[in-house]
């Protein structure tokens, strides 16, 4: 029973893992997004994020029932190494998140800044005289 | 592949399009014509330059052929007046032959003959807008002039040339018979006839007036002949007068053919350029200022 | 932990890329009005990825360069269907000015030709009619007159043409020498291979104006940039311009030199100086000799049919027309050289009221002359070909307008900027963001449930 126990935990462990790296994964595919001003690319990346959040969250909780059911037994020793990795990757993920939060919160600020200064327009749109054809003549001043 | 994101220019050309076509269609309706510059149509204009000239011939020739006929008409006219003479003459000569007439009224049958010749004369001398038309070609001279040195007291100053009045196109028509071959001819000398019986009258020679009398029936004849000439010209300048008519319709559709409108068809293609007008204009409206930007602002 | 520095490296990268994103949008946007503006691309290159305690982190991205979006051959299409428009527009212009003394206003050739044979064949019904003789010798002076003035109207028409060479030629040099400073500019901000971005735009803006002005043939050298007319006379050569000179020649037409002093005049194609030259050497010559022939045939052919009458007054007839001894200006010297009306042959045997002559003098203006048709036959060929010319610079126009459209669309595909999607896509990335910012929160919270976990 134990064992199947410690199989299930060591699996969900595993899996807990794989979500982390695929998370951070996302985040750096957000960033690329953004840099790119591939705008479904990143949406979708949201969305991937979200999801993957959410079984992370999912993921832990059940972890936490498993470790302790009824917290009689005495805490298992989980394998150094899977938990070694789930160290790194938690820390790497952290510290990109904490980059990657600062860039949406400074591209917003950017975004916001030029949606505000497109609310502001209040040009008329000038025609090039002649009879060869023309491209739409608008100018603002950032 | 991108979609254009600049709609403005073929909204702008379709609009340009537009405008030049209301144009045409306006100008059409205004001057009547389909064909107003020879870039609208070379090859109708070049044909165009053409009927105008046809058209300005055959104008003329009407007006040729109308006054040609007056012409003629005054100048045969002259010529029946003279038969009616001549007739009135033969039916003096014969009561003046006649040995129950006396001498003198045999004289005073003379004067009446002398009478009926200087009647004559002068319908020899009939002229039409104030040119003669017996004189030949020299109408603006009187052609049977007094001269008691000529046999039958009358000289011929006019000449014996004759001309051709153009009533169509390589058409020419003679106009006038010479006086001298009408009034004065060498075989039949229609004045001279008359002349002699006035003589031969005063003398109370009966045969002599019997034989006066003949010439003057000779000459009757021969005046008639005369007519004929008159006659055919005017025949022909009838059936003329009626060509140059058919001439005239015939031109005039061409014209419409090569640069007229019809004008019911104008007025419905200008409606139609206009609503084309209207809609590329609602078009443009559109396109040029509608961006997300309107929709971000708030109306001011 | 190279991972942390790692993600710290790629994040600050991140972080420098989008700004030169940000910069890029921004341009596009504030460019999207400016003609001949090309949308940039942000090009970047991704980071070689590096392993990390086994996980495989990726390198981030870094900004390469701005790339302006162009295509090339597009480019030169456009500059030549500009060279050939222009030339038909010019060309277009004079003749639709010049098709007026052609048309049926009254004036023209045409109208007087018409009531000049009217008054003949009125002459021939009423040869001794003082008004019938009035009337030849005034139509006879109309029909001069109209000579005269179309022949004015084409005179004016190349000397105008002329003129516009002169002009032209000025522009052209005005605006290589912009160009050439332009290339010099373009070569300073680091060779052939980098984009030059604005500068380089405003660059094919000006090559297009130069189109405009005279066709022109486009070669890459390996300093930079080389410009030639049709024929190859250099115009800019890199940051070097060449200007093209005009001089009077000894037809009386200015020429156009080279910066070497080739005379180039006859080579000059495409823009408004080849489709001046065109017209002021070739088509409107045409036009002006044919017309030229045509009054001194007619002229001639009426005074033979003069010397077979006489006159009113008994003698032969005489010259009725005069045109210059030179065949050179005759439709704009022919005049009516008598004004008594007696003077008219009207006459064929010298008997006063004959009217026999006239049928010689009607046969004048329907008989064939020395060029072929008759004296109405050569001005309807003009009238055709006149006619011909505008409209065929017209529908030329119309056509190379339509595919100059197409080509600027496919263009502005290539290079143009909508502004709609750029600010769609603003807000789009601020709903984005928002999303994104929360789940940042929640990465965040993770970190104690993780810890949690494997303590």
């Amino acid at each position: 029973m134990t064992e199947t126990h410690c199989n299930d935990r060591d699996g969900k462990v595993e899996e807990y893992l794989q979500l982390l790296q695929s998370l951070a994964r996302e985040l750096e595919r957000a960033i690329r997004a953004i840099s790119t001003n591939t705008l479904p690319d990143f949406e979708e990346s949201v969305s991937n994020q979200q999801e993957l959040s959410r079984r992370l969250a999912g993921l832990a909780s059940g972890l936490n029932d498993l470790e302790n059911p009824d917290r009689k037994a005495p805490p298992v020793t989980f394998e150094d190494g899977l938990m070694l990795q789930i160290q790194v990757a938690s820390a790497a993920l952290q510290s990109l998140n904490q980059r990657y939060g600062a860039l949406i919160a400074r591209s917003n600020r950017s975004v916001a800044m030029m949606v505000s200064l497109f609310n502001s327009f209040r040009g008329n749109l000038q025609e090039v005289s002649g009879t060869k054809p023309k491209l739409q003549t608008w100018s603002c001043q950032i | 592949m991108r979609v254009n994101p600049n709609l403005v220019p073929d909204v702008l050309a379709a609009l340009e399009q537009s405008q030049s076509a209301l144009t045409a269609a306006l100008q059409q309706v205004s001057t009547g014509k389909r064909v107003n510059v020879p870039s609208d149509d070379p090859a109708a204009s070049a044909a165009m330059v053409k009927n105008t000239i046809e058209t300005g011939d055959t104008d003329q020739y009407t007006q040729n052929v109308s006054s040609v006929l007056s012409m003629v008409q005054t100048a045969d006219s002259a010529l029946s007046n003279v038969v009616s003479s001549l007739t009135q003459a033969i039916s003096l000569g014969t009561q003046g032959a006649n040995g129950s007439t006396s001498s003198s009224n045999q004289q005073s049958i003379a004067a009446q003959v002398q009478g009926i010749l200087e009647s004559v004369v002068a319908q020899a001398n009939t002229s039409y807008a104030g040119y003669y038309l017996f004189a030949g070609t020299a109408s603006t001279t009187k052609p049977f002039m007094a001269d008691a040195s000529s046999a039958s007291g009358y000289t011929y100053n006019g000449n014996t040339d004759v001309n051709f009045a153009a009533i169509g196109d390589d058409m020419n028509v003679q106009v006038n018979l010479p006086g001298s071959q009408v009034f004065s001819n060498s075989s039949t000398d229609v004045l001279g006839s008359l002349s002699n019986l006035v003589s031969a009258l005063q003398s109370g020679n009966a045969s002599a007036i019997q034989t006066a009398t003949s010439s003057v029936s000779a000459a009757l004849n021969y005046i008639g002949q005369q007519r004929v000439f008159y006659g055919n010209v005017e025949s022909r300048l009838n059936s003329q007068q009626t060509y140059l008519q058919q001439e005239t319709v015939s031109l005039s559709s061409q014209q419409t053919i090569l640069v007229g409108i019809d004008m019911a068809e104008a007025a419905t293609e200008l409606a139609q350029a206009q609503t084309a007008n209207s809609a590329a204009l609602a078009a443009a409206a559109k396109v040029l200022p509608t961006t997300l930007l309107n929709y971000l602002s708030p109306p001011q | 932990m190279g991972g942390l520095n790692t993600s710290l490296l790629i994040g600050l990268q991140a972080l420098q890329a989008t700004q030169g994103a940000l910069n890029a949008t921004s341009n596009n946007i504030a460019n999207s009005g400016t003609a001949g503006y090309t949308r940039e691309v942000v090009q970047f290159s991704e980071n070689a990825e590096r392993l990390s305690g086994g996980i495989v982190l990726g390198g981030g991205v870094s900004l390469d360069s701005l790339q302006s979006v162009r295509d090339e051959l597009l480019n030169l299409q456009i500059q030549q269907q500009t060279s050939q428009q222009s030339s038909a527009d010019t060309q277009l212009a004079s003749l639709q000015q010049l098709q007026t003394y052609f048309s049926s206003t009254g004036q023209d050739i045409a109208s007087a030709l018409t009531a000049f044979s009217k008054s003949l064949s009125q002459l021939s019904a009423n040869p001794s009619s003082g008004g019938a003789q009035q009337g030849v010798v005034s139509s006879g002076q109309n029909l001069a007159y109209a000579f005269n003035s179309t022949a004015n109207g084409l005179q004016t028409a190349q000397s105008d043409a002329d003129s516009q060479v002169t002009q032209t030629v000025a522009q052209i040099n005005t605006v290589t020498q912009q160009i050439a400073q332009l290339n010099a500019q373009i070569s300073q901000l680091g060779g052939a291979e980098k984009d030059g971005g604005t500068v380089q735009d405003q660059r094919d803006e000006l090559v297009k104006q130069l189109s405009e002005l005279t066709g022109v043939s486009i070669s890459q050298g390996s300093d930079g940039e080389t410009i030639t007319t049709a024929n190859g006379s250099p115009l800019v050569v890199g940051s070097q311009s060449f200007s093209l000179q005009t001089a009077k020649g000894s037809d009386g037409v200015q020429h156009v030199l080279d910066t070497s002093g080739n005379d180039i005049t006859s080579s000059v194609q495409g823009g408004q100086l080849g489709g001046a030259i065109q017209l002021r050497d070739q088509i409107l010559p045409g036009f002006l000799s044919q017309l030229n022939a045509l009054a001194s045939q007619f002229a001639n052919a009426f005074n033979a049919a003069q010397a077979l009458g006489y006159d009113s007054s008994g003698n032969k007839g005489g010259d009725f027309f005069s045109v210059p001894a030179v065949g050179q200006d005759a439709a704009a010297g022919i005049s009516v050289k008598i004004t008594d009306p007696s003077l008219i042959a009207i006459s064929s045997d010298g008997s006063v009221g004959s009217n026999g002559n006239v049928a010689n003098l009607s046969a004048a203006l329907t008989t064939p002359l020395a060029s072929g048709g008759s004296v109405s036959d050569g001005y309807a060929s003009l009238v055709y070909q006149v006619g011909t010319a505008a409209s065929n610079a017209s529908t030329q126009s119309s056509a190379i307008g339509q595919h100059l459209l197409q080509l600027t669309n496919q263009q502005s595909s290539v290079s143009g900027v909508n502004i709609d999607e750029e600010t769609t896509n603003l807000i789009r990335f601020q709903t984005a963001y928002e999303a994104a910012a929360r789940i940042v929160s929640t990465i965040q919270q993770l970190d104690s449930v993780t810890i949690n976990m494997i303590s």
